[in-house]
């Protein structure tokens, strides 16, 4: 620890912590406007500029490394007339008229620091550059004239998301942001995540869903997890009039820090699907609207004279979307209840199915995407974890200047990951496994590993490689060289590899880790990406196998929010007798025999396991409209009116089996 | 070598270039061949020697005539007369009153003047700056095969250390106190950088040394290299700077290919790298911090400090950063030991220190004179006096970032010291005479306009600081300045320098400064008469603001 | 000793802030108890007294030749000038036609607006003030307190009035300092 005196208190600050963060953890606040706790301290506002002893100027804290025996001022009135002359600086320098300005009224950080220093007014004469307004881009407007050139949503874009589109155009007065070689945003590489907007400390860039819809001061905060896919990032949903005005990814979640992608932030602010709100049946060939009672009454009658048959009684399906405890009654309820021999997931165990089986062989050998932090190549196979995964792909892609070396190998013609990739790799699809014993022989043969391995005819095997990926030996070795020479290699698999269903793909991959280093005693740098959000939960409760349907007389699909795909749309309608339990109507609903219309994500409560084992907790931040139950309650109703007895131990229920992932 | 009876020099700067240099060397290769002269007479070019009206400028040795400016057309008969007649050619002689022309004059070539002393620009204009081998004959590379063959690195320091140089890219900081600081930063890899990036306005006099011994800096970067136990360098040069690029690149080549760079160089363990990278036109690149920035394919913008870059420069290592002026006279302190450098100048600003001299002066070009000279010694003697008509109302130093000093300082000797005392700065070593004619609000508006077009845009006051204290003054030259905006310069000036990030911001405040300072009258004059007494300043609006 | 008398009136603004201070209800008549209300918009005198008043008030901020009078004689009358307002304080509103110029801001207002007849032009009667570039009243002449808002509270007026008439130092601070 390092000591230090601010203000003429005692202070200590760990080795490489700044003055404004020791400070602050001491209680002293140092007003700033460009820092930013997520991003690289810039020290451009000059704003937080203290009195160092010894120093000949004031310096900026943001930057200023603490060391022993610093003697700091933070408050002399020299410093107070320099903060408030800043101010006025970046109030004349644009078009900073608070009265008709989005954030204005306690958003606007500039506004507060001047508050702050109880300025009423600025002395100089505004000079204004007039900028173009920025509409081109579809969630938010970016307006050059309100900004500070703090250059938060630069760093952003680069340290959170790592798409490096936003810069800096010009120089002094006629610095500008751009998108860019000074493109329309909207016509930029923009992955369209908002990172920038959400640490914009004025109204420079501003959502067009939530602009104007209410303050800070005006919405409930409610921190929770996004349902988008298996990542899991934390989030902060804006909750006004029982509606959500915001979406912010949530700085302290540990999965995500504050990052959040298109998908998280905006998809459901653009929710275009039509609500149902009360429960539908069929009569004489029509969904007619009916009570909940009625509804419920007719779909246990007709399931009761199934219970029992696992072969052709009632077949359920429910979305990996839900949360672990509706997940856990839908399997006690048609499983355990029910005794019906189709119980599974929308995922259908694509994603899971062969790594649950490896684990169920080896116990967990899955690790964490942490390892990503200190990773110096990252090796990728069947994944597009830059479209899939996208905050995922945020870790590799912003670890990019500081030397990361990605290596992707997918047969898809299509994935994102390949215009990032140092090498890429197209294989043919089918020859996973040819592949990765070619690498492994060839890192044995090169004797590049890091365990010990002994393969009997590395040769064959990469001649082998090389006949069925259709890849040159050339690039199989370049591969093969760029995952042993990393010194903290992490492997990440996707569905394309899963899919396959193959434990033996998954194992050899678990070799190939091992052999390099990816997989030791002290860290795990092998992970799959899973699917939805709920996948992990989907695999620990077994509910895997292939929705294929078999003289069944019924279904049952618990879709929830969910999309539906045409794939199950087409094999469910051969059912001689459909529910679904959904909260949008789909092309499902419409050839459903019964719908009951249910709650969506934010309007629930529940658990989500997330793709490396997080046991996350979803809060309920908004009521249901009125008619639509809770998918739970609507489970546990019918349970009841079957005489179905639930337990409701989901912790117990996920725990049952070796999970891949350490759950925690 | 063969030798020769005569040779024959011609300027090859871009100005001599644009005149016809290139032509008239082949003329005269030409008309050598015709005379059958051709293995008798040697032409070679030559860099820049600091002056701009006579050129192409033609020397003639052993007699050392000089001529000019000579045309192409005039080669025929120059040779004829001179080389193949053996007389000079009276009408093409360059002006005596300039130039001596005499073989004395080059023989001692301290310099045009009596106390010129030149360390820094020893060489520059005297030999062919595309030949090694020239560089070679005039002492070149043997400080580095001293400091390699007989010094170790911690004795190269100390001699400069001892020999009291101080940096001259305009902080003064002592150079080998920078190099200890490098040398003792931990780091496996570390970095020498030449600052070649020469933007200050009516700055040229690295140029000089660059176009016409860029052997000197190469030198002098390996040398520095071997002290600080780096093996790569950057020379980071200014973009608009064409024939001083190539004229490095192939020095560096002739270095390789001589030994003086590369792999265990005057074979010693001690390898060094050089690299050379054109920036793009920035003047905030030639700050320190924001060059190392453009090195690293960033925006050039500058670093916050501390961390320095003698600890975390370039890519993050330790890096040493000095300025072309001061890397010339790293050779001539190696070979002569550091008392003979602490002999010149004055004892707390040791050595020379060159001057670009331009304004109201009879002679416009680069000087180099020991430091310690005053401002009226440069006019009078070295600027030989101000234009008829004229008398010094004021001399702007440094390029922008310098001081601006009234006549009533014009006594100050120029060194580091005196004239910190006297509150003015040397800066870049541009001298800007000006007389009575010049306004000293359209001056400081210039210069200003300057700055906020280079200010990066990084920080708040250099940024909106320069932006503003524009507009007050430009209103102040169309009559709509206040006393109230006027109230509010110094309070941008304190505030830009006190709280910007880098020197730029710190320094573009000086020209207000230094005006408030010592042209108040004037300035009011523009507020409360509505007069520019100068009759420079236009005095009206630029835009009409009522309605047709 | 007599009460300190207080002057104010309107220039380039919506008039919106003498709103705000009628808002302040009957507590107007604890001012009026404290100070003597002379020329406002809302009375009948039209200008401060010659002899001067204590406190003059201003709102608007300062966009051509008349207003520009209507400041100066005010800061020339009132001991305490005071800026009403962000139109005051800032410009205001009016400012943005800055960006564009006086000259389009006039086009665009009375010549090419979809609501404009055809053949409309832009006022040119001789005796019309000419209009300049907008600026805040500080920027004309000085101004001892800048008093923002969008309006400023009718309990931000009271509050300054009462202090200033008084004889006391307003200070805005905390929820009495508001820019919107």
């Amino acid at each position: 620890m390092i000591n230090l005196k601010i203000n003429g208190q005692d202070v200590q600050a760990p080795q490489g912590s700044t003055v404004l963060k020791a400070a602050e953890q001491a209680g002293i606040n140092i007003p700033t406007l460009c820092d930013h706790k997520e991003l690289t301290p810039y020290g451009g506002c000059r704003l937080c500029i203290v009195e160092v002893q010894g120093f000949r100027v004031p310096i900026a804290s943001c930057t200023l490394p603490v060391s022993e025996g610093m003697v700091i001022n933070t408050n002399s009135e020299v410093l107070q007339k320099s903060r408030k002359t800043i101010l006025s600086m970046l109030f004349s320098e644009r078009n900073h008229f608070c009265p008709f300005c989005q954030v204005s009224g306690g958003d606007c950080e500039l506004q507060n620091a001047a508050y702050h220093e109880e300025m009423t007014y600025w002395p100089m004469q505004p000079g204004w550059n007039d900028f173009v307004v920025d509409t081109t881009h579809p969630y938010f407007i970016l307006d050059n004239n309100r900004c500070i050139l703090c250059r938060r949503c630069v760093r952003a874009c680069a340290e959170i998301t790592g798409n490096f589109t936003l810069s800096v155009a010009e120089r002094g007065a006629a610095s500008s942001i751009v998108a860019d070689a000074n493109v329309p945003l909207g016509e930029s590489s923009c992955i369209k995540c908002g990172a920038c907007v959400q640490v914009c400390p004025t109204g420079a860039l501003i959502d067009r869903t939530s602009a104007y819809q209410g303050l800070l001061a005006d919405v409930t905060e409610i921190k929770s997890v996004c349902v988008g896919c298996s990542v899991g990032c934390g989030i902060t949903l804006q909750i006004r009039d029982n509606r959500i005005v915001k979406i912010e990814g949530d700085w302290d979640a540990p999965v995500n820090r504050g990052a959040l992608c298109e998908h998280g932030r905006y998809d459901p602010m653009y929710e275009m699907r039509a609500r149902i709100t009360t429960p539908l049946m069929r009569k004489n060939g029509a969904l007619e609207p009916v009570s909940w009672e009625e509804a419920l009454s007719a779909v246990a009658d007709k399931l009761k004279p199934l219970s029992g048959d696992p072969q052709n009684g009632v077949a359920a399906i429910a979305s990996t979307r839900l949360p672990l405890e509706t997940l856990n009654t839908f399997k006690e309820l048609f499983g355990d209840g029910m005794k019906s021999g189709l119980v599974t997931s929308t995922e259908e165990g694509m994603t899971t199915q062969a790594v649950s089986a490896l684990a169920d062989k080896v116990g967990t050998f899955e690790g964490h995407l942490d390892t990503l932090k200190n990773a110096d190549v990252v090796f990728c196979i069947g994944a597009n974890i830059a479209k899939s995964h996208m905050v995922a792909g945020f870790m590799v892609k912003r670890a990019r200047p500081f030397g990361i070396r990605i290596i992707s190998i997918d047969p898809a013609e299509e994935n994102e990951m390949d215009e990032i990739a140092n090498i890429s790799l197209k294989n043919k699809p089918g020859s996973d496994l040819a592949l990765i014993e070619g690498l492994k022989a060839i890192i044995v043969d090169e004797g590049l590993g890091r365990t010990p391995l002994t393969i009997a005819n590395p040769q064959q095997l990469i001649a082998e490689a090389v006949e069925k990926t259709g890849l040159d030996v050339e690039s199989l070795s370049e591969a093969a060289r760029g995952l042993a020479h990393g010194v903290s290699p992490v492997i990440l698999y996707g569905k394309g590899l899963t899919a396959q269903r193959n434990p033996q793909l998954v194992e050899a991959l678990l070799e190939l880790a091992t052999l390099v280093g990816a997989v030791d005693e002290e860290r795990v740098g092998l992970l799959s990406l899973k699917g939805e959000a709920n996948s992990q939960a989907a695999a620990q409760l077994q509910m895997e196998s292939q929705f294929t349907l078999n003289g069944h007389k019924a279904v049952f699909a618990a879709i929830g929010d969910d999309y539906v795909s045409k794939k199950l749309v087409e094999r469910v309608s051969v059912a001689p007798y459909l529910v679904v339990q959904a909260a949008y109507e789909s092309e499902l609903t419409a050839k459903a025999d019964v719908v009951l219309p249910v709650t969506i994500w934010s309007e629930q409560e529940g658990h989500y396991i997330n793709l490396d084992g997080r046991v996350q907790k979803a809060i309920r931040a908004i009521e249901a409209p009125a008619g639509v139950r809770d998918n739970q309650a609507v489970l546990a109703e019918l349970a009841q009116k079957l005489n179905i007895p639930l337990s409701g131990d989901w912790q117990r229920a996920s725990q049952a089996r070796h999970s891949s992932v350490v759950l925690n | 070598m063969q030798t020769k009876r005569a040779m024959i020099l011609v300027s090859s700067d871009p100005e001599s270039i644009r005149l016809g240099a290139n032509d008239l060397i082949k003329s005269l290769n030409e008309s050598l061949a015709a005379y059958g002269l051709q293995d008798e007479v040697d032409v070679s070019a030559i860099a820049d020697i600091g002056r701009a009206d006579i050129v192409p400028l033609v020397i003639v040795y052993p007699e050392a005539t000089v001529y000019g400016p000579v045309k192409a057309a005039d080669a025929r008969y120059l040779v004829e007369e001179h080389l193949y007649k053996g007389r000079v050619a009276t009408d093409l002689l360059a002006p005596p009153k300039q130039l001596s022309g005499h073989i004395g004059w080059l023989r001692s070539r301290k310099g045009y003047n009596p106390s010129e002393q030149r360390i820094v620009l020893e060489r520059a204009g005297r030999i062919d700056p595309d030949s090694v081998e020239d560089y070679i004959t005039n002492n070149g590379y043997e400080a580095l095969g001293k400091a390699l063959t007989e010094m170790t690195p911690l004795q190269v320091i100390e001699t400069i250390e001892k020999s009291g140089l101080q940096g001259r890219g305009g902080a003064g900081f002592p150079a080998g106190r920078k190099w200890r600081f490098v040398r003792n930063a931990e780091g496996d890899k570390k970095y020498v950088i030449c600052n070649a990036d020469e933007s200050e306005p009516g700055t040229f006099k690295d140029r000089i040394v660059l176009e016409g011994d860029p052997h000197l800096v190469i030198e002098a970067m390996a040398l520095a290299a071997y002290a600080i136990g780096s093996d790569e360098g950057f020379i980071y040069i200014r973009g608009e700077y064409g024939v001083a690029y190539q004229r490095l690149e192939k020095a560096i080549q002739q270095a390789e290919e001589f030994g003086f760079l590369g792999q265990n160089i005057f074979g010693t363990d001690f390898n060094f790298k050089l690299h050379i990278h054109a920036g793009a036109g920035a003047y905030i690149c030639g700050e320190e911090t924001a060059l190392i920035e453009s090195l690293e394919g960033k925006r050039g913008e500058p670093r916050t400090r501390p961390p320095y870059p003698t600890t975390n420069g370039l890519w993050n290592k330790p890096t040493l950063v000095n300025n072309v002026e001061t890397l010339s006279n790293i050779p001539a302190i190696l070979r002569n030991g550091p008392e003979w450098y602490k002999s010149i100048g004055t004892p707390s600003s040791p050595g020379t220190k060159v001057y670009t001299i331009m304004g109201n002066v009879n002679f416009s070009g680069v000087i180099e004179v020991p430091m310690g000279i005053t401002l009226r010694e440069v006019i009078n003697i070295y600027a030989k006096g101000m234009k008829p008509g004229s008398s010094f109302k004021m001399a702007q130093t440094g390029g922008s970032s310098g001081s601006i000093i009234p006549a009533a300082l014009q006594d100050t000797p120029m060194d580091f010291e005196s004239v910190r005392k006297a509150g003015v700065s040397l800066g870049s070593g541009a001298l800007l005479i000006c007389d009575q004619s010049v306004c000293i609000v359209d001056l400081v508006k210039v210069l200003l306009q300057f700055f906020r077009f280079e200010s990066c845009g990084k920080c708040t006051p250099c940024r909106v600081g320069t932006q503003r204290a524009y507009e007050i003054i430009d209103r102040i030259t169309q009559g709509q300045g206040s006393f109230e905006e006027l109230e509010q310069l110094p309070e941008l000036a304190a505030e830009m320098e006190r709280a910007s990030n880098c020197g730029l911001g710190q320094t573009a405040s000086a020209p207000v400064r230094d005006m408030l300072k010592h042209f108040r009258t004037e300035v009011e004059a523009h507020i409360r008469l509505g007069v520019c007494p100068t009759g420079v300043c236009p005095m009206v609006a630029e835009e009409e603001t009522a309605p047709a | 000793m007599a009460k300190p008398k207080i002057a104010s009136d309107w220039m380039c603004g919506c008039a919106g802030c003498h709103m705000s201070l009628l808002d302040m209800d009957e507590r107007i008549l604890q001012i009026i108890e404290l100070a003597d209300l002379r020329s406002t918009p809302i009375t009948d005198l039209k200008h401060p007294d010659e002899d001067g008043v204590d406190v003059g008030v201003l709102e608007g901020g300062v966009n051509n030749t008349a207003s520009e009078e209507v400041a100066r004689m005010f800061r020339k009358r009132a001991k305490i000038l005071v800026a009403l307002g962000d139109c005051a304080v800032f410009g205001g509103v009016p400012a943005m036609r800055n960006l564009c110029g006086v000259q389009e801001a006039l086009q665009r207002a009375y010549v090419d607006a979809e609501s404009n007849e055809p053949g409309s032009q832009i006022p040119n009667d001789p005796e019309l003030a000419t209009m300049t570039k907008t600026r805040a009243i500080h920027e004309v002449v000085p101004v001892d307190y800048n008093v923002p808002g969008c309006p400023p509270d009718a309990d931000v007026i009271f509050y300054v009035l009462s202090e200033l008439a008084q004889g006391r130092k307003p200070e805005l601070k905390d929820e009495l300092l508001h820019w919107d």
